[in-house]
């Protein structure tokens, strides 16, 4: 199977820091790839230097098994940055035939195709219009028209659900998972774990620059943790605090308020806290025996001050 | 190369569609027309001056004065004669507008070649025709003292002047005359200048916008930053280009216009035909194109890496001062190189490829520049673009994708080493 992107130990350094550091990763054809990771982790870099905006220090980047990044397959790529923009002062279909243009597209064709997605998408009446009349969410649509209207077999989406609301959320996930359908390749970063799991073939967590672990979403789980229960509670939660903390049952929790995420300590037996936590009076909605979350995963990987980056939110690692 | 041709092709049609492009592209035929009707309204003249002649001579030249002012068009001259408060009643005339002025005239006046003339408004053309009308005079009766036939006298008289200006210039005699050519340099020297900067700083504005909307990193990574750069400057240049033929359609047009405007002003159509656009040679516009080109690429390559290296409006006005003052060099020296177009100071601005887009082709209309000249200016401001362009195309390239503050002169430096 060919791969269309393979990045073989790139390292990038900013005054002072190392963004990225010796990261090899291998996207398989067909399939949907997140690049996952904290803030600051360094994905956005790693896409920047797939796509040929920053170069790497040492290493290469070779796309569609040939030298070169994005900029010499511009064509064949379709890339939405971290940080989106259009020009606010030209029309709509202008902007986006301009955008095709610039990536090699013929001009018929890019005309053709930005007004067949601008009636898909409902924006046909738009057309002629400036870009800063459109709302905030006509101008994502449009930026996303512009990423895919050319038809790429290879769609790189930097942090993509981020600022989106739901509707275009909405949009973005079926066009991915068509994409797929189509034998398509999708490489996405992202530090919001539930989109990773829900969307991804394989996956790769990286952090400080550092590859942590890749491989299928799978792989990654049978890797990492050991038997998992997931409790959710109906009111009461009885005595479940002191159950939790009972060390020679539960090896780590994550607690969420009404539901929590517990790993058994090493030959501890799920049954015994489901019979302790009855007897202590807690209402359950929910007890399963489960595989770890890719979040539980991401926590234990990263460590605890990435995690709070995670809670807090915001886009980051974007630096210059 | 298709991928250049569309940045060229949106930095032109982006920019021409701009209220702004029409205003000025409007702006400058409209203060050309309203030069030829300014022109025309002056043929058609300052409506005509009443003036009283007071006379105080005791014989008829006072008569004769008003007989020789009777011929002018521009002044209807009246006699009165001198008296105790005639000049009191008259300046009081004068204060109610009723009169233009007076001329007071006395015996003195053929031995003295001294006369008064006492008005609200002292336009030079009436004085140069009171002059001119009373030194014929002053002749006439001078010589007739001396015994002269009065006829040999109106006749030796009766001969005007036509001085015919020719200008030599590299080895061609033209007819331009030394106001017209002067009028060429200066205004060439304006337009270059305005130009240069107007369209420099747009280029300027366009990088600035690419960065502050975050679209760049789509061009980025898509095109060479030079291929953009080159685009940018290429399209903001052929804008300027566009204006500068609709400017000069135009003005060819109303030239052509010329005498249906004077028609329809009323005035003279013979007068209208006068007036005609200053002489250009072919060797002179091209000169000009050349420099406009040449100044035009050296600038806005710098400009494009202020652009670059700002990451607002504020920064960017504060980090293009120092562009914008080397060029206002060239603008502060424009008096100075049109009056001695052949001095040490223009000759040096000349070869300077920061001054030379401006100073050569002054030079060059004022006819005193050498073809070898010509070509070592040129030489030099080919060289300096291709070594500004290589920096600022570095700038350019690390800038465009930096935020926050603005990079010091080291970070600078060092851009240009390791871009």
């Amino acid at each position: 199977m060919s791969s269309p992107v393979i990045v073989d130990r790139v390292t990038k350094r900013f005054a002072g820091h190392t963004a990225v550091d010796t990261l090899s990763l291998t996207v398989p054809s067909g399939i949907i790839y997140g690049l996952l990771g904290p803030n600051g982790a360094g994905k956005t870099t790693t896409l920047r230097m797939i796509m040929d905006i920053y170069e790497p220090d040492s290493g290469t980047v070779r796309l569609f098994d040939q030298v070169g990044g994005g900029r010499t397959h511009s064509a064949r790529i379709g890339y939405l940055p971290e940080e989106r923009g259009l020009y606010p002062k030209m029309r709509v279909l202008d902007v986006l035939v301009f955008l095709a243009e610039a990536k090699g597209v013929p001009r018929r064709v890019a005309r053709e195709q930005s007004i067949s997605w601008l009636d898909r998408l409902g924006l046909a009446d738009w057309r002629l219009r400036k870009v800063s009349d459109l709302s905030k969410g006509m101008q994502q649509k449009v930026q996303f028209i512009s990423t895919i209207l050319h038809d790429p077999d290879l769609v790189i989406l930097d942090e993509p659900f981020s600022g989106l609301d739901p509707v275009n959320s909405q949009v973005l996930r079926d066009t991915v998972l068509e994409y797929r359908r189509r034998g398509k390749t999708v490489l996405f970063s992202t530090h919001i774990m539930e989109h990773a799991e829900k969307l991804c073939d394989r996956l790769c967590i990286i952090a400080r620059g550092k590859k942590l672990i890749d491989g299928t979403l799978a792989e990654v789980k049978s890797t990492h943790g050991g038997k998992h229960v997931i409790v959710a509670f109906d009111g009461s939660q009885g005595s479940a605090q002191q159950i939790f903390a009972d060390r020679r049952l539960v090896a780590k929790i994550q607690d969420f308020g009404q539901q929590a995420e517990l790993e058994l300590a090493a030959g501890a037996d799920a049954q015994e806290i489901l019979r302790a936590l009855v007897t202590s009076g807690a209402r359950l909605a929910r007890f399963e025996l489960a595989s770890p979350s890719l979040h539980k995963i991401f926590v234990d990987l990263v460590g605890p001050d990435a995690a709070t980056a995670v809670a807090t939110g915001g886009n980051g690692g974007a630096h210059a | 190369m298709r991928k250049v041709w569309a940045v060229i092709r949106r930095e032109f049609v982006e920019r021409v569609r701009t209220k702004w492009f029409w205003v000025s592209a409007i702006l400058g035929p409209v203060l050309f027309a309203g030069i030829i009707v300014f022109q025309i309204m002056q043929s058609i003249g300052g409506a005509v001056r009443n003036i009283a002649v007071v006379d105080s001579t005791t014989n008829d030249f006072g008569t004769q004065v008003v007989e020789a002012l009777a011929t002018s068009r521009l002044i209807r001259a009246t006699r009165v004669p001198a008296g105790p408060h005639v000049v009191d009643s008259l300046t009081r005339l004068v204060e109610q507008k009723e009169l233009n002025g007076f001329l007071i005239v006395s015996n003195a006046l053929p031995e003295t070649g001294k006369a008064e003339y006492r008005a609200s408004n002292l336009s030079l053309q009436t004085i140069e025709e009171l002059q001119r009308a009373l030194s014929r005079l002053v002749v006439k009766v001078r010589l007739e003292g001396k015994g002269v036939n009065p006829a040999v006298v109106d006749w030796a008289q009766d001969m005007r002047i036509t001085l015919d200006q020719k200008k030599i210039a590299r080895g061609k005699t033209t007819s331009e005359s030394a106001g017209q050519s002067f009028f060429t340099a200066y205004a060439m020297a304006i337009l270059l200048f305005m130009a240069i900067l107007l369209y420099g700083v747009n280029v300027m504005s366009s990088v600035l916008e690419e960065k502050t909307t975050r679209i760049i990193e789509v061009l980025v990574s898509s095109l060479r930053p030079f291929q953009l750069m080159l685009g940018k400057v290429v399209g903001a240049g052929a804008v300027s280009f566009f204006q500068f033929v609709i400017w000069g359609v135009s003005a060819r047009l109303l030239i052509s216009l010329r005498v249906p405007i004077a028609r329809f002003l009323g005035a003279d159509a013979s007068q209208a035909q006068g007036i005609t656009l200053p002489h250009i040679p072919f060797a002179t516009i091209a000169v000009f194109m050349a420099f406009f080109l040449g100044g035009f690429l050296l600038y806005s390559a710098m400009f494009a890496a202020v652009g670059a290296m700002s990451s607002n409006e504020q920064e960017a006005r504060q980090a293009q001062q120092p562009v914008t003052y080397l060029l206002m060099i060239s603008y502060l020296s424009i008096i100075g190189l049109t009056n001695d177009p052949s001095s040490t100071f223009a000759k040096t601005l000349s070869l300077v490829p920061f001054t030379s887009p401006i100073a050569t082709p002054v030079r060059w209309t004022a006819g005193s520049m050498a073809t070898t000249e010509l070509v070592a200016s040129l030489v030099l401001l080919g060289l300096a673009i291709v070594g500004v362009t290589w920096v600022a195309s570095r700038i350019y390239r690390v800038g465009i994708l930096m935020t926050g503050k603005r990079p010091t002169m080291k970070e600078l430096v060092r851009w240009v080493r390791t871009a």
